[in-house]
């Protein structure tokens, strides 16, 4: 997994994946989602748009549901998350791997609930699912560890540095 | 800084020197000395061997690959704002 691409899309999926989540446990018990159907027409194209993602589920997540208060901020948000969480460099899998692990940590019970889900949904055994939980709760360790005594980074130079030009752009 | 004084590697006793050896192959890189949560790990073996253990459980590749797992433990350190 070398290269920088791999990142880009890691960072892309926990930002997406935080702002999501921030809503939907935020507000997700204080404000009704738009219900299918009680949209505009382009709300319920998005939604459409949402299931067929999501494997026909009926249910529109509550992020999206509560963005589709304003349909053509739905659209975007929509179209960000889904290109996010799409098979690129990283697959959906892993994808959704990260996500689960950032709501855990972020201790999101929206996050944490819908990943967990999707990782099912998308073919991850309990064993797998696991090896995620694992990783999490050992670096949530690691990390606190490591801020308690303010360790320095001593492991940077382990990678190379990836000279590709950004996509489309010309040679470094 | 630090809030500690991290110890060179020989200042460990040899079992944890031995231990320093493991991570370096584990990294696969020559640190200068080890890396300073391997320092910090070694300080109580009790706690550190378990701990590491774990940790190593963890990051073995299964349905997910070492790779995959590096860079849930980054994503997990970056929303943890952990700068080491």
């Amino acid at each position: 997994m070398g290269g920088d691409a791999v990142w880009y899309e890691a960072a892309m999926v926990v930002g997406i994946t935080n702002a999501l989540n921030v809503v939907a446990d935020g507000l997700g018990a204080l404000m009704a989602p738009v219900k299918p159907g009680a949209g505009t027409a382009e709300v319920d194209a998005v939604y459409d748009d949402v299931r067929a993602f999501y494997g026909g589920t009926a249910e529109i997540p509550m992020p999206f549901g509560l963005a589709a208060q304003d349909p053509g901020y739905l659209a975007d948000v929509w179209a960000a998350a889904k290109r996010a969480f799409g098979d690129n460099q990283l697959s959906r899998r892993v994808k959704t791997a990260l996500a689960f692990a950032v709501s855990l940590t972020t201790r999101s019970a929206f996050g944490t609930g819908f990943h967990l889900a999707e990782l099912r949904r998308l073919g991850v055994g309990e064993p797998g699912i696991m090896e995620v939980v694992g990783v999490t709760q050992m670096f949530s360790s690691y990390t606190k560890i490591a801020d308690t005594l303010q360790l320095e980074p001593d492991m940077g130079d382990i990678a190379p540095i990836d000279r590709t030009p950004a996509p489309g752009g010309g040679p470094a | 800084m630090p809030t500690v004084r991290l110890r060179d590697a020989d200042e460990y006793p040899e079992p944890a020197r031995r231990a320093f050896e493991l991570s370096k192959q584990w990294f696969n890189y020559d640190f200068s000395q080890p890396a300073a949560m391997s320092r910090v790990m070694a300080w109580d073996p009790h706690f550190g061997g378990p701990h590491g253990r774990a940790m190593k459980r963890a990051m073995t590749p299964g349905e997910f690959s070492r790779g995959e797992k590096e860079m849930v433990a980054a994503v997990v350190s970056g929303v943890n704002a952990c700068d080491y």
